[in-house]
């Protein structure tokens, strides 16, 4: 048997020790490689520079805990920026599986860094169902869309709330989502509203969102655990993405490997009737 | 009378809501707007309780019944109720209860839920890594563009390769980014998202006249 033929018909658990080896390998031998920045990238990080201190800003939690690997990074880096900026930041989730829990404990975990106050600094708003219903009464009353936070707490006694009516008193909406809600933040908000919205979402869902940067309607782009490393980077704050960049490198570069191996296989091995790709 | 009154309320509805984006939210209109949107809300958070009732009963009619795999379905019951009582309970009557931080949903989500998510997801880089071995080929010309066109791509998304495409002359980077992923790639999806846009308005136009009566579970 040849050495294409072995290539050929290599036994896939082989593959999986290998991707097993490239995840674990980064954790114990550091490796630097520099992080490019996309101007997709660059251009939200502008806009969040922008926005003016103490603005009143949404950070919207549209993702699963299945995704919190790409997802949570940009989520941490949107909140540390605006608590940054001094910002009053305010959190809602169109996920009802964990996307409140989630939102709290991000939100509450940066607001030790920065010695926000709930209520005061920030409000989670939690979830309600319906994300076009919701999206769209919210601009003409947050509080009869959500009369009370993720807890219960009626909005009237929280003094964050206070000057915040709809979206008029909005200055800029942080979207991260890995799912189809980011084009209706599109669609309703800032189409109807006007609202600027910067979206971080998955790499399987960046290539969507590419033609909203080229229209304006999202004023940039974050796209995966990359995009997240790109934002962590110009914050000067590296965390878990840039840290993550060595384990996705290796296993980009694994895949790619295979590729390779698999064509050369394909190619070089014994002939047999070519069927279409397609 | 079970047909009429479903199309006059979805007309209504939809013409109040549509019309309404022309008018100002402090207008008649706009105020039944946010009223239809709120009512919109409540009717949706009803259909989440219909889900509970629907799973319970498919499941508990197998664990009844003894059908294949019955031990997965009281594991299926025991984690809606689980879950489910604990969050709807009122938090005043013990920190457990409710949502918040420290209560039992909190608890489940934080440590089983989250995980096990996570895990299903990333088991998928053990099945992509197998599946470009075995199925990724160059076998005609198409093929090999596409694996050409995602190989650079995959290169240029992290560090490594891209320091590996920067050994080359020219900035292959700049070109993935302006020609491949803001040209060819923006130019399919935003063809992609335009027609799906035009049909869900044209669907929507369908149900609000009364001639698409499928969601009413007939044709």
């Amino acid at each position: 048997m040849s050495i294409w033929t072995k290539l050929e018909t290599l036994d896939r658990r082989w593959v999986y020790l290998m991707v097993s080896i490239a995840v674990i390998v980064p954790f114990i031998i550091e490796a630097k490689f520099p992080i490019s920045i996309t101007p997709e990238a660059r251009k939200l990080f502008e806009a969040v520079e922008a926005v003016p201190d103490s603005s009143n800003v949404f950070v919207v939690f549209d993702y699963y805990a299945s995704t919190t690997a790409e997802c949570e990074p940009m989520s941490r880096a949107a909140v540390r920026h605006f608590f940054r900026k001094d910002c009053k930041v305010i959190t809602l989730t169109n996920i009802p599986l964990g996307g409140p829990s989630m939102s709290e404990r991000v939100t509450r975990e940066v607001a030790l860094e920065y010695d926000k106050e709930y209520g005061v600094d920030f409000v989670n708003l939690g979830f309600k169902y319906g994300y076009v219903a919701v999206l769209s009464g919210m601009g003409t009353s947050i509080e009869s869309i959500f009369p009370t936070d993720n807890s219960g707490t009626p909005l009237s006694e929280l003094p964050l709330m206070d000057s915040v009516y709809n979206y008029d008193d909005i200055e800029f909406i942080f979207e991260v989502a890995d799912n189809a809600t980011a084009e209706f933040w599109v669609s309703i908000v800032n189409a109807q509203y006007g609202v600027p919205i910067g979206c971080g979402t998955t790499a399987v869902s960046a290539p969507k969102y590419y033609s909203f940067v080229q229209s304006g309607q999202f004023v940039g782009l974050l796209g995966g655990m990359k995009g997240a490393a790109e934002y962590e980077l110009m914050m000067d704050q590296p965390d878990l993405a840039v840290r993550g960049m060595a384990v996705q490198s290796l296993v980009h570069l694994l895949i790619i490997g295979f590729v390779v191996l698999g064509n050369l296989g394909y190619f070089l091995g014994p002939r047999k009737k070519k069927r279409s790709a397609f | 009378m079970r047909t009429t009154v479903p199309i006059a309320v979805a007309f209504i509805a939809g013409m109040v809501v549509a019309v309404s984006y022309f008018f100002a939210d402090e207008s008649a209109i706009g105020w039944l707007r946010l009223e239809f949107l709120v009512w919109l809300i409540i009717v949706g958070g009803m259909t989440l309780a219909l889900g509970v009732v629907s799973i319970v009963r498919v499941n508990w009619d197998a664990v009844k019944k003894r059908k294949e795999g019955w031990p997965y379905k009281v594991l299926t019951l025991v984690s809606v109720f689980a879950m489910g009582v604990p969050a709807v309970l009122p938090e005043s009557w013990s920190p457990l209860f409710g949502r918040n931080q420290g209560s039992i949903y909190e608890w489940l989500f934080t440590y089983l839920d989250a995980p096990m998510m996570a895990t299903m997801f990333a088991t998928l880089a053990f099945y992509i890594a197998s599946a470009a071995y075995r199925a990724f080929r160059a076998r005609n010309a198409e093929a090999t563009v596409l694996l050409i066109t995602a190989t650079a791509v995959m290169l240029w998304r992290v560090p490594m390769g891209e320091a590996f495409l920067n050994l080359f002359p020219g900035d292959i980077p700049y070109f993935l980014n302006t020609y491949i992923m803001a040209g060819a790639n923006m130019a399919v999806q935003r063809g992609i998202i335009i027609g799906a846009a035009l049909g869900a308005a044209s669907m929507s136009l369908r149900i609000i006249l009364g001639i698409e009566r499928t969601y009413m579970g007939r044709g």
